[in-house]
């Protein structure tokens, strides 16, 4: 069977062969303490340099490439984005945070924030145009 | 009078209660993946598909309100959830709403509830119902493990289609691409949810029975989308291809 080892936290989950599965899916059921927060690509806080294997992994998809850039290059890839299909080795240093410290400040104030005022300013606006 | 079953077997047992119910199987989702449908199906589809996971943030807001205070990691894991859906990047109907545009319709048609075939407005009636009535490790059984769960599965197959076969765009397909990976990780967490906090015999087969019913509806949604939009069009239900990991369908589900 296939074998994807966590080397940081000494893990290692085998799979049935024929399978391909999502790193991250696996490193949360087996609490193998790859760190993560958005589970979407955007956040980069669970990414792993893969040390063997590489060619085990399914390419990258868009939002890893974005996310990523030039440290695809170097050989890291995002759990949440990446499928196994054969053995690999990974690892990560534990404290790592997300990639652009900004992410998570950056969320609200910008477009989610935007997007409440544009609401609540259309509310208030129909709401003062039904005033008597 | 059952018994309490070992975290595996009740995993085991989760497992089970979806299988021959998968959506992937259903006959509008063999007929996206095997390249049969036109785009003015996908149009139908999103019109549909937005009324059933456009409120999910709010089916998960019941299911918050009903945990208990110390159930802080599921609390947790719920509001991630909704956050993840509404907020913390291009909101998810957005993206559904992109791909609904490149198909020929509009946003306008895609909100629009008159829309919705039955079927998904049954489907959408028993998600509410059950977020809102059931406790919330039998609820995140049924919606999460029961339907969110299935979406990777579906999606591997019916996005290369879109992008080879039906000529559509990255940028258009976003939406597919997104909830591949991001339901990969809401599924582990639903799970874990469901096997640490359904503790007695009793809760376990309730999100046994609630995990099966919600695969039967989302079953019985897609089968319907076929039915209702694509059958006129392409005739009865196209044969399940042989040699493939497809399942028989549900007779009448």
């Amino acid at each position: 069977m296939p074998r994807i080892s966590f080397l940081t936290s000494g893990c290692a989950v085998d799979f049935p062969d024929g399978d391909d599965v999502n790193m991250l899916r696996v490193a949360i059921r087996n609490e193998c303490g790859v760190p993560y927060k958005c589970a979407s690509g955007n956040c980069g806080t669970d990414r792993v340099l893969v040390v063997e294997g590489a060619d085990n992994l399914s390419p990258p998809r868009r939002r890893e490439r974005d996310r990523l850039g030039d440290l695809l290059a170097e050989g890291y890839r995002l759990c949440c984005q990446t499928y196994a299909s054969g053995d690999v080795s990974v690892s990560w240093d534990p404290d790592q945070k997300a990639l652009d410290d900004r992410w998570i400040d950056r969320a609200l104030p910008s477009k989610a924030d935007e997007r409440l005022k544009r609401r609540w300013l259309a509310e208030s606006d129909s709401a003062g145009s039904d005033a008597p | 009078m059952a018994e309490l079953l070992s975290k595996d077997e009740f995993r085991a047992a989760l497992e089970e209660a979806i299988k021959g119910r998968e959506a992937k199987n259903a006959s509008f989702s063999l007929a996206w993946a095997n390249g049969h449908l036109k785009r003015e199906h996908f149009a139908r589809w999103a019109e549909n598909h937005y009324h059933y996971v456009g409120p999910f943030a709010d089916y998960l807001g019941y299911i918050y309100a009903n945990a208990p205070d110390d159930a802080t990691d599921a609390k947790d894991f719920l509001l991630q959830n909704m956050y993840e859906e509404e907020l913390s990047d291009i909101r998810h109907t957005d993206l559904l709403i992109r791909f609904a545009e490149a198909c020929g319709t509009t946003r306008e048609r895609v909100v629009d509830p008159r829309n919705m075939n039955p079927v998904t407005r049954g489907l959408q009636g028993w998600c509410y119902a059950t977020a809102m009535r059931e406790h919330f490790a039998v609820a995140t059984a049924a919606l999460v493990v029961g339907l969110e769960s299935q979406v990777p599965s579906i999606y591997r197959k019916q996005l290369p289609p879109l992008l080879e076969t039906y000529g559509f765009t990255e940028d258009e397909t976003e939406f597919f691409d997104l909830h591949i990976t991001s339901d990969e990780v809401h599924g582990e967490r639903g799970y874990q949810i469901v096997l640490d906090y359904a503790d007695t015999p009793e809760l376990q087969q309730r999100c046994l029975d609630l995990v099966r019913a919600g695969a039967e509806m989302r079953y019985a949604y897609t089968k319907s989308l076929y039915d209702t939009y694509v059958a006129p069009d392409l005739g009865p239900e196209q044969p399940a291809p042989t040699g493939g990991d497809v399942e028989v369908a549900l007779g009448s589900a």
